[in-house]
């Protein structure tokens, strides 16, 4: 068994709300090998996002051990954690969120600047003919289509070379042959660079190539598939 | 559309808004805000002259000590003269002069205003003394005086010691808290001393041509001066009985003409500043009506679907904006009526009067309208542009902008409003050209810093994006479709603009009053010395400081009556020559050319000139007068009327602080009069203060009747008033820069949401809260300084415009009052930024990334 790149312990996280206290996550243990692609699935208000958000350090746990590629998250502050995400985690959201004010190229470009990277748009430009669009680098966020938007949201997630990508329903917002398209783009990188793969998603289908399943309800992990082929 | 559709179209838009406006009043603080701030200014502007103006029309009656008074200089009113105004009622005669008053040891002296009265005076309002001390006793009781309490301090001198005033030695019994008549007699330079007319006689001071103002307050019969017509008809008789007198004759109405004016000039010029701040806050309103309008597009678009016509959006959302507008017009009036009591509790001693507070209806009326009309004006454009969207557009177009111009019909109102706002401005001033040239100003601000808005905003789109991430995010944000650029630009450098131009402005004249003083300016002026005693005073002055300069001139004062065929009455004078119709005018006659003059047009009469009397005039205000060589010239000397031909005009250097004169008159026309001379005393450069005072205590010990005023003490106590009033200006200038402050609030606010967005975002890609913040900091920098330069560049222009062309003084630079310009601005943009950072910092990234 290879090891582990994510280990939650007893993860519990809970929100405050006018009506009182909101358990969000209740007690959730979960281990991720090196170069697996996961699967949350669940109903909505499960705790999927919240769990996806707990990895990415941008909600910090109630309670419980968060350790993500050899880094507990409690001991770190938000800086901290803002610069390990930049170097060791990409992020893909539904809603692509694209800086607006900037072209595709330098949106690829940002996270590697952030880090100091020097050859920063070198790097965007690869990654961008990664995932199709080298011919739209200098177009804007608004002069993209949806499915181009969520690419470069990709190409955005992978230029660090993260170790591992979090995705929070990536086709969500893409008609089923652009969301097709996007998915293939994803599992492809993740298996060409062996990047850990965390996905949340509705959709089954999508949640079938992964090679572990794991399903949530009530802010618990209700039940762990692992394909034997994965 | 019949006219009862409209009226029906209106009703249901009304009914609509009222819904629509169910939402509460979220996200239009900040248009209310911006409405209320300028006519809470224009509104408390009006009512602090309408509260001294009430304040004057009620206390007339005391500020004037009778119904009218009847004064004049030099010269006592004749038995003839005082049984006419005998006739009229009681009267209580008084005279003021400027003298010195000294401590009897000889170590201190001050200028004071010397007062003599009657045992009738106050024939109205009441002299309060210190505790225990009555007229009769502290002013009638032998060779005593009150004096005012600042005098006592300064000479340290307590009610029991005494003084010397002229040749006399004076007891002081007690200090004068209040003077009921004290801004009648006229704006006092010095601290006043009360005598009696016996004591005032005794002091040797009041000889023929002395400057002592006499005055004769008259109280007509029962309640006569309670009636207008009444005083209409004692000036008019007045005029009959007494053609020659020369009196100045004042009714409780107006008791002091000359405050009267200052004041209406001072409203009118703090009401051009508070349109200012209310232009300003327009801004806000159009950000704040344009940000509601996109919030409110599927609403708009689902009304359109459902059979709403263009004129049916237009109008629902019109009746909304009117709404806001009279909330922030409300808000407005009840925070500027709050003011004057505020004032009146804070400053009432500072103040010349007792202010009544009460506020007239048109002051009210003019501070709502401009209100309606500014927040009207700044509204139509994005009401008008919301008018135009298509239904389908709006359910399509969520991201980019919405282009287009309001229709034709709406651009033409808009124009007619904007020059209703001008019209209103100009015709509601004194000065059409000042008022006009403000308003083309303001129109020229506007329009440089929306084309600069514009500009930086192309140029940060267009800018090679810099290597460092912090400064590349600054410059993607100012280029933004809804950043803050724009907005912050044009209401900041508005607001700044007119603070640069009132520092720039204040400083330039403060310099010129008191580090510019000519080089050869004199160190005193030396007032009432007998013509018989100039030789021997020089001979003092000359012996005790040997490179003394004395320059000396004939000093009379008189009435200007008549100018060419006109009485002054009638002539209408531009402001700036105005003052040489009122009051007394210093008048002297020379054989030669005065010096610091020059003569521009026509000859100087001939030594020995026996012929028609003649007079030189100042050309530059012979030219606003409408007068020329040969017009003629009537003035009231000592109650006689003179009248001369212009025989040439003069060119004077105001400026040169030397003995200047608007008229100078052949020695034919006024030798025979009785004068004194009036000198000034120059002194070396290098003479110390302390022997600049020992020669105005030989010159005091050697002549009592003469009075030395120190040019700097009198420039001082100039300066202390113009401070006084530039406070105000400053305060109102500063309320401009608060509405810029609301209107960047307002649009941070507005684009806020996608601040935070963007942060989150570029936390999750792994930047530091530094990262974020050098971001931030280093685009309100750049905003700030674009803003602030062109700011003080269009605010030097507008200050040098202000004092060298429309005052024509010298202009001076000051760096500093342009460094605290800048210092400002970024203060305002880093705070208010600061919070907005503070904020985004602040915001969790969770619900931000999923609300999305």
């Amino acid at each position: 068994m290879s090891e582990p790149i994510i280990d939650l312990a007893s993860v519990r996280l809970t929100l405050a709300s006018r009506a009182g206290p909101v358990g969000i996550l209740q007690g959730v243990d979960l281990t991720v090998e090196k170069g697996q692609s996961v699967a949350i699935v669940g109903p909505s208000g499960s705790g999927k996002t919240s769990l996806l958000m707990v990895l990415a350090g941008l909600e910090r746990a109630s309670s419980g051990g968060v350790c993500v590629a050899g880094h507990e998250y409690a001991a770190m502050s938000e800086d901290e954690l803002a610069v390990m995400r930049g170097a060791r985690i990409g992020i893909v959201f539904q809603s692509f969120h694209l800086v607006p004010t900037m072209t595709a190229l330098e949106n690829v470009a940002l996270p590697l600047e952030f880090a100091g990277h020097r050859g920063a748009f070198d790097v965007a430009r690869e990654r961008l003919a990664e995932v199709g669009l080298e011919a739209r680098a200098e177009h804007y966020p608004a002069q993209l289509s949806g499915g181009e938007q969520q690419r470069v949201a990709i190409a955005r997630a992978l230029a660090p070379d993260p170790s591992i990508v979090l995705a929070d329903e990536p086709t969500g917002n893409l008609d089923g042959r652009t969301g097709r398209h996007v998915a293939d783009l994803l599992f492809d990188l993740h298996r060409r660079r062996g990047v850990t793969l965390v996905l949340v998603t509705h959709d089954e289908r999508l949640a079938g190539e992964c090679g572990r399943i794991i399903r949530m309800a009530d802010g618990r992990i209700v039940s762990d598939f692992k394909a034997v082929a994965a | 559309m019949s006219t009862a559709g409209r009226g029906a179209g209106w009703r249901q838009a009304f009914r609509l808004a009222r819904r629509e406006l169910r939402a509460g009043l979220g996200g239009f603080y900040v248009f209310i805000a911006c409405v209320a701030l300028g006519v809470m200014v224009i509104t408390a502007v009006g009512a602090l002259t309408d509260a001294l103006r009430a304040g004057f029309a009620r206390q007339g009656e005391a500020i004037l000590g009778g119904d009218a008074t009847f004064a004049r200089m030099h010269a006592r009113a004749s038995e003839t003269e005082r049984a006419w105004l005998a006739l009229q009622g009681r009267i209580s005669e008084s005279g003021s002069m400027r003298a010195i008053a000294r401590r009897v040891d000889g170590t201190e002296q001050a200028l004071v205003e010397l007062k003599g009265v009657d045992r009738a005076y106050p024939l109205a309002g009441t002299l309060r003394l210190t505790a225990g001390a009555s007229l009769d006793m502290a002013v009638h009781d032998g060779a005593v005086a009150a004096a005012d309490p600042a005098l006592l301090e300064r000479l340290r001198v307590k009610p029991g010691d005494h003084l010397e005033i002229g040749e006399l030695d004076v007891e002081v019994r007690a200090a004068v808290l209040a003077e009921p008549d004290a801004i009648a007699d006229r704006l006092t330079y010095g601290p006043r001393v009360l005598v009696s007319l016996d004591t005032l006689s005794r002091t040797g001071l009041v000889k023929p041509g002395a400057l002592v103002r006499w005055r004769y307050a008259v109280k007509l019969p029962g309640r006569a001066g309670e009636r207008p017509a009444a005083l209409a008809s004692l000036r008019e008789a007045a005029g009959m009985a007494l053609p020659e007198s020369g009196f100045t004759i004042t009714d409780r109405r107006d008791p002091s003409p000359q405050v009267s004016k200052t004041l209406e000039r001072l409203r009118q010029f703090l009401t051009l500043i508070g349109l200012t701040a209310l232009l300003t806050g327009g801004v806000g309103v159009a950000n704040a009506v344009s940000t509601f309008l996109d919030k409110r597009r599927k609403v708009i678009a689902t009304m359109r679907s459902l059979g709403a016509t263009n004129r049916m959006v237009f109008a629902v959302f019109f009746a909304q904006v009117m709404t806001l507008a009279a909330i922030g017009v409300g808000a407005g009036l009840s925070l500027g009526l709050a003011i004057p009591p505020l004032v009146s509790s804070a400053y009432g001693d500072a103040l010349p009067i007792e202010a009544e507070l009460s506020v007239s209806v048109g002051s009210l009326v003019t501070a709502a309208a401009y209100g309606f009309l500014v927040a009207v004006l700044f509204a139509l454009w994005p009401l008008g542009r919301a008018e135009r969207f298509s239904a389908a557009a709006l359910f399509r177009d969520e991201v980019a902008e919405v282009q287009g111009r309001p229709r034709q019909a709406l651009l033409v109102v808009m124009a007619a409003l904007a020059a209703a706002l001008a019209a209103a401005a100009v015709l509601m001033s004194e000065s059409h050209a000042v008022a006009l040239a403000f308003c083309g100003g303001l129109v020229l601000v506007f329009l440089v810093f929306a084309g600069l808005g514009s500009g930086v905003t192309m140029a940060a789109r267009r800018m090679k994006r810099p290597r460092r991430p912090e400064l590349a995010l600054a410059i993607g944000n100012i280029g933004a479709p809804d950043g803050l650029t724009r907005s912050v630009i044009l209401s900041l450098g508005t607001g700044l603009t007119l603070l640069a131009t009132v520092a720039l402005a204040h400083a330039a004249l403060v310099e010129e009053l008191t580090s510019r003083m000519p080089a050869e300016s004199p160190n005193y002026f030396v007032l009432d010395v007998p013509k018989s005693d100039f030789e021997p005073l020089s001979s003092l002055i000359l012996r005790e400081a040997p490179a003394a300069k004395l320059h000396g001139a004939p000093m009379l004062r008189g009435r200007l009556l008549r100018l060419g065929d006109k009485s002054v009455e009638d002539i209408k004078a531009p402001p700036e020559a105005q003052w040489v119709l009122t009051g007394d005018r210093g008048l002297t006659y020379s054989e030669t050319v005065p010096e610091g003059s020059r003569l521009v047009k026509g000859e100087w009469w001939p030594k020995d000139y026996a012929g028609e009397p003649l007079v030189s005039f100042e050309s530059e205000l012979a030219q606003k007068l409408g007068v020329g060589i040969g017009s003629s010239v009537t003035v009231n000397v000592l109650g006689r009327n003179v009248t001369a031909r212009i025989a040439n005009l003069r060119e004077v250097k105001w400026e040169s602080l030397a003995l200047n004169f608007v008229m100078v008159f052949s020695p034919n026309t006024l030798a025979n009069a009785p004068h004194n001379v009036l000198a000034t005393i120059t002194l070396p450069k290098e003479t110390t203060l302390a022997a600049e005072i020992e020669l105005a205590r030989t010159l005091g010990r050697a002549y009592p009747a003469v009075t030395a005023i120190r040019v700097k003490d009198a420039i001082e106590t100039f300066n202390a008033i113009f401070s006084k009033v530039m406070t105000a200006v400053r305060i109102a200038g500063g309320v401009t820069l608060l509405a810029g402050a609301l209107v960047l609030a307002g649009a941070l606010a507005t684009a806020q949401r996608r601040r935070v967005l963007e942060a989150v975002i570029l936390k999750t890609l792994g930047a530091t809260r530094r990262r974020i913040i050098g971001a931030h900091l280093a685009e309100y920098a750049l905003l700030a300084l674009a803003t602030a330069g062109i700011a003080v560049v269009l605010g030097s222009i507008a200050a040098w415009v202000a004092v060298e062309r429309i005052m024509e003084i010298e202009f001076s630079y000051s760096w500093r009052a342009v460094l605290e310009a800048l210092g400002l601005a970024f203060a305002l943009v880093m705070a208010f930024g600061g919070i907005g950072t503070w904020l985004v910092l602040k915001a969790r990234p969770v619900p931000t990334l999923r609300s999305e």
